[in-house]
This record gives C-alpha cells, structure tokens and sequence, in this order.
C-alpha cells in the first residue's frame, strides 16, 4: 500500500494551476491596452532665443568687421513682419526692402532664404543673428515658417545660425 | 478507460499565457509615460525639417503648452503662466545651487513650446518672454514633422 502510494507521486507530474496567473495578465494586458496612445510624431526647432537687443543703427554697419578687425561687432539682422487681421503675412521688410508681400507659400518662403543667405555667407558677415519684428496678429504657424528660414542660415564656420529674437511691433 | 472519462478537459494554458506575456512586454515598451505632458487638442504647425529633440541634459526641459487663446497648460490643467515658469526656474537654480554648480545667468534647459499653430504671436511672445526674464533661453518650438494637417 504504502509502495503504491510512493509509486504514484513520483511518476505523476507537476501541474501548476497558471489560471490565476493568466487572470492577472489579461487584466495587465486590459490595462495596457486602455491607456495605450502612440506618441505624436513631433519634431522641434531647436533655437537659441536671447532676449531681443535694442535695435542698433542699421547704418554703423557699414563699418565694422572692416579688415584688420580680428572681432568684428556683429548686430542683429532684422525682418519686418506684418500681418493682416486673419494673421496672414502681409508684407515681410529685410531690414528697409520689402522682400515678400500676401500670403507665405513655399516658393515664397525659399526667396525670403535667397536674400538672406549671402547675408551670412563668407566674407560679408555682420550679422549674428535674426532679429524678427512681428505684428502682434501673426498666426504663429506663419511665424514659425520664417523662423525656419532664418534658422537654415548657415554661418561661415558652416554652423547653423540657430540665435533668433522676436519683438512685437510697436503700432 | 475509467481514469479517461473521470478525468477533466484540462487545456493546456502555457501558449496562451505565452502570447499574453508577450503582449504585455510590447505595450511596457511602447508605453509613453510622458505623453501625459503633451496637449493632444493643440494643432500643432507643420514644419517639415522639424526634428526630434535630442536633450541629453541631467534636467528635464520645460514643457509648456499654449493654446490659440494664450493659456498655458502643464498636464492638461491651465496654469499661470507667470507663477508656472518662475517657480521652475526658481526650482531649477536650486538644484544647480544643490549640485554644486555656479548659478547661471542663462539656465542651461530648454523650454519645449508646443503652441497652436493659429495662437496669436502676441500671446506666444508673452510666454517667451516669461521665459526669458526667468534666464531661460534654449527653445524648442514643436512642429508636426509631416507634410499632412498638423496636431491630432
């Protein structure tokens, strides 16, 4: 008798009840799958936004980074920006030139790029950074395409120009 | 012939509870703890050379929210965007202090702004600004990186 009864238990196998452990899972994977929400395919426009400066005398440009000067004085480049009561862009000023005018389009958006390029490019730097005076309407997705532009600056050494500054225009 | 029909169906449950592991793993993965600080209402501008942010800092950036009526939210709550950003920044020179760093003029985080794409500048500029006067001034200005509609 008692021989059977050791026979049996050490031929049997080991059962283990994985019913209450499934319980658990499906309620962990309930859980996960409630509160699941795939992440937004966000991008970011990395800038370095001192504080705006005062606006300087455009004209004193003209005279620094004249050669012999080992560290030229670089001011701000400044843009214009007003805006029309829909906070559209209606005219776009470099500085005293208007170089865009109505809505921004792309082809627009890549002429404002051209004449601010040679701006920066070797040689006639003056400019460490993008000064923008914007209407106080301006739709900030509007803002953000010219803040695109300006950051897309390349300097010299072949860094991105990435220092930009906002002001509200005065009316 | 007895011990058969005495017997209970039992299934064999170790596939399943496989399969079910193996689900749970993903979604661990995949889980996104901060996405709570995201609004999803905002629409975001679309900004193709939007990329993502690679902040590798011992801080974690300042996250804040605008909306096209100017209000700042942390977490879904509207907060003061004044009281908000100063306590933060108060907080933060604090830690620097605590860990042994000279407290800096600029601090050395970023702000992540994700404003609508039809928030009025005047109303984003007032929540730069607070920024800047409170030392901050690396920005991120978040963008949909497609070419479709921005936000969700």
């Amino acid at each position: 008798m008692g021989r059977r009864r050791r026979h049996h238990k050490t031929s049997g196998a080991v059962k283990l009840n994985v019913t209450a452990m499934l319980d658990m899972a499906f309620q962990l994977l309930a859980f996960f799958i409630l509160t699941f929400r795939p992440a937004p395919i966000e991008g970011h426009l990395s800038l370095n936004m001192p504080p705006p400066i005062p606006q300087t005398n455009v004209q004193s440009t003209q005279t620094v980074g004249t050669e012999g000067n080992s560290a030229p004085n670089l001011h701000a480049l400044h843009l214009f920006v007003t805006a029309t009561e829909s906070g559209d862009v209606a005219q776009i000023r470099l500085e005293s030139n208007v170089i865009a005018a109505g809505r921004l389009t792309p082809a627009t958006v890549a002429g404002i790029g051209r004449r601010i390029a040679p701006l920066f490019a070797a040689g006639n730097v003056l400019y460490d950074r993008i000064q923008i005076e914007v209407d106080r309407d301006l739709r900030y997705e509007e803002l953000l395409k010219l803040v695109d532009v300006c950051a897309q600056q390349k300097l010299p050494d072949g860094k991105p120009l990435g220092k930009v500054s906002f002001v509200e225009m005065q009316r | 012939m007895s011990q058969s029909s005495e017997g209970t169906a039992e299934p064999d449950l170790t596939p399943l509870l496989d399969m079910v592991f193996q689900l749970i793993t993903f979604f661990m993965l995949v889980i996104n703890f901060k996405g709570a600080a995201l609004d999803q209402s905002l629409q975001l501008p679309v900004l193709g050379s939007a990329r993502p942010l690679e902040w590798k800092g011992d801080y974690e950036p300042l996250m804040l929210n605008v909306d096209n009526e100017g209000r700042v939210k942390v977490f879904g709550a509207v907060v003061s965007a004044e009281k908000f950003i100063t306590d933060e920044a108060a907080d933060l020179k604090k830690k620097l202090k605590a860990s042994g760093e000279s407290s800096p003029k600029e601090l050395p985080v970023p702000v992540v702004l994700r404003a609508d794409k039809g928030t009025r500048f005047h109303l984003v500029n007032h929540v730069i600004k607070l920024c800047q006067d409170n030392g901050y001034v690396q920005f991120s200005l978040s963008a949909m990186t497609g070419t479709g509609e921005g936000g969700r």
